[in-house]
Order: structure tokens, then sequence, then C-alpha cells
């Protein structure tokens, strides 16, 4: 009884470690990841250039979707 | 054995989570502005509902402007108490002035300012917005998680209408 009363505190402030509050963002520690420069694709316009260039260079290799040869003419 | 349930039980209590018909935990805060200071204490027998709110939070830009007009439509008995999570007061001041201008009315509730987040913490916030229903006895009567559209906001008007 003696040694197991030590060994369940130890046991309790170890697992406290991992307890939720201390692992996990909450959700009004988030304004950073809010910020518009943390989503994937910040600007919209350019994302959506880069994935009409990507279709156009990338389609006829497979994988993304049937689109065209890679000529870029559509 | 004894003392194991006792430190089970209080360990268990730690991690017991906020939920209606508890005590409404207390607070002292400063306003946006930084000239008054708020606690539970002000608003004793009047039915408050406690927002917590942040710039960034897309839910929060939209329940705002209700707010405005939740807050217009009763002169007595009822306080609608914001805090604000922001990292900078700045950011909800301008915030704040928008609603302001998309309103066209001047902002009529009580916003609070926390940026140590010791409100949330303590109300155990579990998404931005969330609202407390709080009755005159400082009770919480309802917990509402998220953004509140027009429908909703009338709903609440009815639940505020039978505290008051």
């Amino acid at each position: 009884m003696k040694l197991t009363l030590p060994l369940f505190l130890t046991l309790i402030i170890l697992l406290n470690g991992c307890a939720e509050t201390l692992t996990r963002v909450m959700p009004y520690e988030k304004e950073h990841f809010a910020d518009p420069k943390m989503s994937v694709s910040p600007l919209a316009e350019r994302a959506e250039h880069e994935g009409h260039i990507f279709l156009i260079r990338e389609a006829s290799a497979g994988g993304d979707s049937a689109y065209q040869g890679g000529c870029g003419c559509r | 054995m004894k003392i194991l349930l006792l430190f089970l039980t209080l360990g268990l209590h730690l991690y017991a989570g906020i939920s209606e018909g508890d005590k409404a935990p207390n607070f002292t805060l400063k306003t946006l502005d930084g000239k008054k200071i708020y606690s539970m204490k002000n608003f004793k027998g009047e039915v408050v509902l406690l927002n917590l709110w942040a710039s960034w939070c897309k839910g929060c830009k939209k329940e705002m402007p209700e707010f405005v007009a939740l807050q217009k439509s009763y002169k007595k008995g009822f306080k609608l108490v914001t805090v604000n999570l922001d990292d900078s007061p700045e950011k909800a001041e301008k915030f704040l002035a928008s609603v302001e201008k998309k309103t066209g009315m001047k902002i009529p509730f009580i916003s609070l300012y926390d940026p140590k987040k010791s409100l949330a913490k303590a109300y155990q916030c579990s998404a931005m917005p969330s609202s407390y229903l709080i009755d005159k006895q400082g009770k919480i009567r309802n917990i509402i998680v998220g953004s509140l559209n027009a429908d909703e906001i009338e709903q609440l008007k009815l639940e505020i209408n039978k505290l008051k």
C-alpha cells in the first residue's frame, strides 16, 4: 500500500500530460490558424489558374482526370 | 483504497464539463476600451446572454448584426454581454466598427475583452462562437454552440421572456 499510492499519483501526473486540454488546440486559440495565410490555397484565383495549368500538363499522364493531350488549346 | 477513490473522484470532477443548470462561473473583465470593469455581480437580477466571439471567427460575423437587434429590443431585464477573445483589441474594435456600419446602429451591448482567454477556459468553450443564457439567479439555462440566425434569435427571445 505504501508503494501503491506514490505509484498511482505518479501515473496520474504522467497521464495528465496527455490530457486533452494540454494536447488539443482549443477553439478559442485558433486565431492564427484562421488567418487566410494559413489556408492551403490562400489566393483562390491563383489556385484556379494553377489547377488549369496542372490539368493541361498532367491530365494526359492520368491520375487526375481525362482532359486533353497537353496542348492547352481548350 | 479510500484515498485512491478520493483522488479518482477529484480527478473526474476536474474533467467534468460545464452544463445547463450549473452556476455560471464568475469573471472580472475590462471592456474593450478598458474604461469599465464588469463581473457577474453587475448583472444580478437580470437575464444575461454571454457570447464569446473573435474577429477571425466566421460565425461571429454572421450573428453579430442579429445581436445588435436583439439587445435593441430589450430595454430592461436582459443584458447581452459579448466577450472578445482576440489577441489584440484593435482587431475587435475594427470588427465592431464594421458591424456598426453594416447595421447603421451603435453597438448597444457590453463588449468585454479577454486576451488571456480565462473566461473561455472557465466556461469550457467548445466552439466559436458560443453563447450562454444565464438566468436571474446566475444559473446557466442554455448553452448555444455555434452562430445564431434570425429564426434562432426569435426562439431565444421566447426563452429570455420566460426567464425575465
